[in-house]
């Protein structure tokens, strides 16, 4: 009994020996961990998990999807005919962002080269909770209401067949296009909150902190979002794009909550009640850790969460100076006036 | 009908954060206007949101006209190093895309825009294309997996 009481405190000491010593991040002046850098969100893993996959990819998966996207790339970036004719009529057959008439060279997109990776493993979705990394159903009243404000025409204009077009009623004013082609803020969920990877480029987000006061500046569309240190949420009746956020310490992780959206942004088809909890720790010296937990009733029967790492990159923020230069959303708009004089087609 | 329409506009709010997550390529340009550019860069635009690269085409009548053609936006090209100098005006570039749906615009999307001899243009390849030697490549400044 002795003996064995001997071994297992050696095995004990001998253990605690191996582990490794935890990660204790640099200090700001108020004695809190220093969050500041420049990340790089950009990262192969989507929001939610594809259908047949585990939540976590074995180091085989991960390298085979890695190398696919990799391999992709490489076929996009190689040469084609110099003497060469134009694309088919009726559209390339591209799907997505692209809208069946293509979009970008590769060479032009930065979209994230690996998976990201959480507690030593390769994600294959951003969201964790629910269990599947699916975001949850929405509730069939808030679907309702979700498809009466995209699908509700506001001119009496023939609508049109052509696929690449989004439905009657999309292109009747500037105020009815999305806030990213506006050039107003972040695409998707760029500038968040929740604070999301484009997929695209310009995954670049910034944080600079103080005691009183924490900004995250997101590249694209040049969106900062101020974090007010230990306050009160504003009145219910001042709202905005980006909600009204809040922070506190929370041992050494930066607890952000966000509420007082306005009814611009909805999240996913949530609605001006959003709540976001996002959640920041340093878990080494050039890595964050990212978590955000969604709320809203009125939209999903329970919260639901998602992680995901942010990387420090020695790259630059460069600045996104959009609304002067934006010549498409005049032509989006100049092109659907054309189609109502010539009927809609 | 119906149905198949509510399909296609929850596929577009739910799961189509790539749509949400760009601008309307399909609303922008006209997939019936097929077009095939080959011209000489008179004006480069490194802008936001896109970059707009101006070519003189010489019609088959001899007239010439300028074209504008869309890119991505220019920040993760100057990243890995390039510049406006990286495309002098007078380089010649081929160009393959569709017409803007505003058909009074002589605009197109640069679906593949290369040079003469069928190199992309923007590639870590030698050419005017190519990033200084200094230019840390993003996914090199990233640190390796924990």
């Amino acid at each position: 009994m002795r003996n064995a009481f001997i071994v297992f405190v050696l095995t004990a000491v001998t253990i605690a020996a191996q582990a490794p010593k935890p990660y204790t991040a640099p200090r700001m002046p108020d004695g809190h961990p220093d969050l500041q850098g420049t990340y790089d969100l950009a990262t192969l893993t989507p929001i939610e998990r594809p259908a047949g996959m585990n939540a976590v990819l074995t180091k085989e998966e991960a390298a085979k999807l890695e190398r696919a996207a990799a391999v992709a790339r490489e076929e996009g970036d190689k040469s084609i005919k110099g003497d060469r004719s134009a694309p088919p009529k009726g559209g390339d057959g591209s799907r997505g962002p692209a809208g069946n008439v293509g979009g970008y060279n590769t060479g032009w997109l930065d979209p994230g080269s690996t998976y990201t990776v959480v507690d030593g493993q390769k994600r294959s979705s951003i969201v964790i909770d629910p269990p599947n990394g699916r975001v949850p159903t929405m509730k069939p009243a808030a679907l309702r209401r979700t498809l009466s404000l995209i699908a509700r025409p506001t001119s009496d204009a023939q609508e049109s067949n052509d696929p690449g077009l989004e439905p009657a009623g999309s292109y009747d004013d500037p105020e009815r296009r999305p806030l990213g082609e506006r050039c107003l803020l972040g695409f998707g969920s760029t500038s968040g909150p929740p604070a999301l990877p484009d997929y695209f480029y310009n995954n670049l987000h910034q944080i600079v902190q103080t005691r009183d006061s924490v900004m995250i500046l997101t590249e694209m569309v040049h969106d900062a979002r101020i974090v007010r240190m230990n306050a009160q949420h504003l009145p219910k009746t001042i709202r905005r794009w980006m909600g009204d956020s809040i922070g506190r310490w929370d041992g050494d992780t930066l607890v952000v909550d966000t509420t007082n959206f306005t009814d611009k942004t909805r999240f996913r088809g949530s609605t001006e009640n959003l709540h976001v909890i996002e959640r920041f720790t340093r878990i080494d010296a050039r890595t964050l850790l990212y978590r955000f937990t969604i709320e809203d009733p009125d939209t999903w029967e329970k919260p639901w969460t998602g992680e995901y790492a942010w990387p420090a990159t020695n790259e630059r923020i460069f600045e996104y100076a959009c609304h002067e230069a934006n010549y498409a959303l005049p032509g989006i708009l100049s092109g659907a006036r054309l189609r109502e004089k010539e009927g809609g087609k | 009908m119906m149905s198949m329409r509510i399909a296609l506009i929850t596929t577009f709010l739910l799961g189509g954060l790539p749509i949400a997550g760009h601008h309307a390529f399909g609303g922008e340009f006209d997939a019936n206007r097929p077009v095939l550019l080959r011209g000489k860069i008179v004006k480069v635009e490194l802008v936001n949101p896109h970059t707009w690269i101006h070519i003189e085409v010489v019609k088959e009548d001899g007239t010439k006209e300028v074209w504008m053609v869309e890119g991505g936006s220019p920040n993760s090209l100057l990243r890995r190093g390039v510049t406006k100098a990286s495309l002098p005006e007078g380089t010649e570039i081929v160009v393959d895309g569709y017409q803007s749906r505003d058909h009074t615009l002589k605009r197109a999307n640069g679906r593949n825009v290369t040079f003469t001899d069928g190199r992309k243009l923007f590639l870590g390849s030698s050419g005017p294309g190519e990033p200084p030697k200094d230019a840390v490549p993003t996914d090199q400044a990233k640190p390796p997996s924990r």
